[in-house]
């Protein structure tokens, strides 16, 4: 009986851009890569573009949100040089000591990459080149990290995905700096652009990734990016985020982690941009005794929207997760976050605790929280809270009664909230980058 | 000179008079006090004198060296001299103690037309301060108030009042909750500032801190009113007799 369901304006160009684009994509002939994306896009096909009765989209609803499906962006993009990065970056993050990859658009530049020091630590590929002849390594790990294949959106990731990198860091390895993804647009024309980074971080290594997402000018882009990431036993990984796309962006981006045993993960995402943000956030504990703590600050104003949505697994016991989020909302922006905790039978002894808080600078601001616990096993701590509120006028008055001007007393009062979250970023020169970054924004405000 | 003249003050939420018609003067270079049962409404006119905005004047005025400040916002009175010494200070979270001083300084010197402090001339100040009242680098180092003690916070009031160089000092309890020590550095902070140009008032339950920082008068404040004053030897009084005679004499 179900009657067959209208595709949006947008369904029809994926649904297009598929059927005439598909061999052209990366792995085309390559029996096996071929066959991930049929299988992808058969899910995505079956239930299209998430929407607002489908639970976990409830408040992020594409199909709304997406009006029309932009073409990919050209595979060989504009010169670009290094300035173009720099300026993309914002003078604070161009200016960060760090191992860089370059991906202009989807396309892995090694020549605007910066990979000295990297030699014998690692393996920086371009996902398009491992597609059209795929390593054991990659087959057993592209779409096989986490359980959440079937999202729509990162089965359409599978489907389109035209780029991105894998990064090997070996066992034992210790990076000294940080590895800076840089993905920047530089797309002339509204364009979307699908990619997937694959990275594997080797056993006792400790190593920072820095993703970044960042325009280069106010062309719409539609973002649709995937990082699946395995952590080896006892290695030690940050993994961090920071989203400024231009407003006319919309961006998706799904990160999809799993832990070995004994691994602590710290993860970060540090969200100023994009009109429409969804932040996926997928971990998996599957070895004993690790920790994942899991951060976050978006500052929005205007009508962005920003939801961050975390799903963390206990599928094995003795493991701690944290989830802390702050969100500044000022204009009508939206902020959502959502995280569910799943503690499975046999995951006893998990110690699990989420927070999100949300700051309101204005009345038409919204904030929706979802926490969510499924617990199986017995023996557990799991808690969960939420909080919005405005700038307390106690606080105001003390600094004030101080002689502290009111704007700069409630900026310092912002920037006290959010500084709790990025106090979470390990790295010092990032916290300091996006500290900086979090006052710049504040000095935007009511301009 | 503070001038406080028939000084009627109400919640600005309800109507709920607090102060009924208050007068008060004191010269500069004076110390006065006031002491009163709990409830009388000291904090209160305290939070007036500072501009806190959930109380509504309705009659009178306050005017300080000439100018009056009923009207002005709270920064702008520190700007004009005026410090409060919280009874119960705040915490804040996430923000950094030196940063918190340093912008508060920086914002009164603008305010008063004089150059901003450079870092090494703060942090000299700073520490030189914390160091006459007794408090550790460590507190400094931490975001405002946050996990104090009692007593500690009080010191942090006091670094403030003498960092600000305020003119007029209202110090709202700053004795409870301190130690006999503290209370003696305390006191001593505050005899620092006294000066011909300064003028102080001290609010306070019990009359051991008179014996240190020593008043010029004393006021007793009793539903809203000032419903006695005298000389210091007035709190040797109270201490004896109560307040037991005042509350029937208003009711
Ligand atoms: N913001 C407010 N909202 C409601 N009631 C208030 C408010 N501020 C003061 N009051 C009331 O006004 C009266 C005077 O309070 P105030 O704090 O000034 O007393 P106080 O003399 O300082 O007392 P204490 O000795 O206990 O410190 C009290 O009855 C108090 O409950
Ligand atoms: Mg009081």
């Amino acid at each position: 009986m179900a009657a067959e369901i209208l595709k949006t304006k947008a369904e029809q160009g994926f649904a297009d851009q598929f059927t005439a684009g598909k061999s052209a994509l990366p792995g085309a002939g390559n029996a096996w890569a071929e066959g991930l994306r049929d299988a992808a896009w058969e899910t995505y096909a079956s239930v299209g573009l998430p929407h607002a009765r489908v639970e976990e989209w409830k408040y992020t609803d594409l199909r709304r949100l997406l009006s029309e499906a932009y073409p990919p962006a050209p595979a060989l993009a504009e010169a670009l040089n290094g300035d173009d990065v720099a300026k993309a970056l914002g003078s604070v993050l161009a200016g960060l000591e760090c191992h860089r990859l370059v991906i202009v658009d989807s396309q892995f530049r090694p020549e605007l990459s910066d990979l000295g020091g990297l030699e014998g630590m690692g393996d920086i590929q371009s996902l398009g080149d491992q597609l059209s002849s795929p390593a054991d390594w990659l087959k057993q790990t592209l779409t096989q990290i986490t359980p959440q294949q079937n999202d729509t959106v990162i089965a359409l990731n599978t489907a389109l995905m035209s780029g991105g990198i894998t990064l090997r860091i070996g066992d034992n390895v210790v990076l000294d700096k940080p590895v800076h993804i840089v993905h920047v647009v530089a797309a002339k024309e509204a364009a979307s652009v699908t990619l997937r980074n694959v990275i594997s971080i080797g056993a006792a290594a400790k190593v920072c990734l820095l993703e970044s997402y960042v325009s280069l000018a106010d062309t719409p882009l539609q973002r649709n990016a995937v990082s699946e990431l395995i952590a080896g036993d006892g290695s030690d990984v940050q993994h961090i985020k920071f989203q400024n796309e231009n407003m006319d962006s919309s961006h998706l981006t799904s990160w999809m982690t799993r832990l070995g045993a004994d691994v602590t993960y710290k993860a970060f995402q540090f969200s100023i941009g994009a009109a429409v943000a969804r932040n996926q956030i997928f971990v998996t504990f599957a070895g004993e005794g690790s920790t994942s703590h899991v951060s976050g600050a978006v500052m929005g104003r205007g009508k962005q929207h920003n939801d961050t949505t975390m799903v963390i697994d206990h599928a094995v016991p003795g493991c701690e997760s944290r989830e802390f989020n702050k969100l500044v909302l000022d204009g009508s922006a939206r902020g959502v976050v959502q995280c569910k905790a799943i503690v499975r039978k046999h995951a006893q002894k998990t110690d699990g605790h989420q927070m999100a808080q949300a700051l309101m600078l204005s009345e038409m601001a919204e904030f929706d929280s979802k926490p969510e616990l499924e617990i199986f096993a017995d023996d557990v701590v799991c808690g969960h809270g939420s909080t919005s509120g405005q700038v307390d006028d106690e606080l105001m008055f003390y600094l004030r009664a101080r002689g502290i001007p009111e704007p700069q007393a409630r900026a310092l009062l912002i920037a006290a909230f959010v500084g709790e979250a990025i106090e979470k970023v390990s790295s010092e020169p990032i916290r300091e980058a996006f500290r900086s970054m979090s006052e710049t924004w504040l000095e935007g405000e009511g301009a | 000179m503070l001038e406080i003249k028939n000084l009627h003050v109400k919640i600005a939420e309800d109507d709920t008079e607090i102060l009924n018609g208050i007068d008060l003067t004191i010269p500069k270079g004076e110390v006065h006090a006031i002491m009163g049962p709990n409830g009388s409404g000291k904090s209160t006119l305290a939070y007036v004198l500072a501009g806190k905005n959930d109380y509504e004047v309705t009659e009178g005025s306050i005017s300080w060296n000439g100018d009056d400040i009923t009207e002005l916002d709270p920064d702008e009175r520190a700007a004009a001299g005026v410090f409060l010494a919280f009874q119960y200070p705040i915490e804040i979270p996430g923000v950094a103690t030196m940063t918190f001083l340093r912008t508060s300084m920086n914002a009164v010197r603008k305010a008063r037309g004089q150059d901003e402090l450079s870092t090494p001339d703060f942090m000299r100040v700073v520490k030189a301060k914390a160091k006459e009242l007794n408090i550790k680098d460590d507190k400094l180092k931490r975001p405002l108030n946050v996990g104090f003690s009692g007593g500690e916070k009080k010191r942090q009031e006091i670094l403030q009042m003498s960092l600000l160089e305020p003119t007029l000092c209202v110090l709202d309890e700053t004795d409870s909750g301190l130690d006999i020590d503290a209370l003696k550095i305390v006191a001593e902070g505050v005899n620092a500032l006294r000066g011909p140009e300064r003028a102080m008032l001290v609010i306070t339950h019990y009359q051991r801190l008179l014996n240190y920082i020593v008043p010029d008068m004393v006021h007793v404040l009793s539903e809203g009113k000032i419903v006695r004053s005298g000389g210091k030897d007035l709190a040797l009084e109270l201490e004896k007799s109560g307040y037991a005679e005042y509350g029937e004499a208003a009711a």
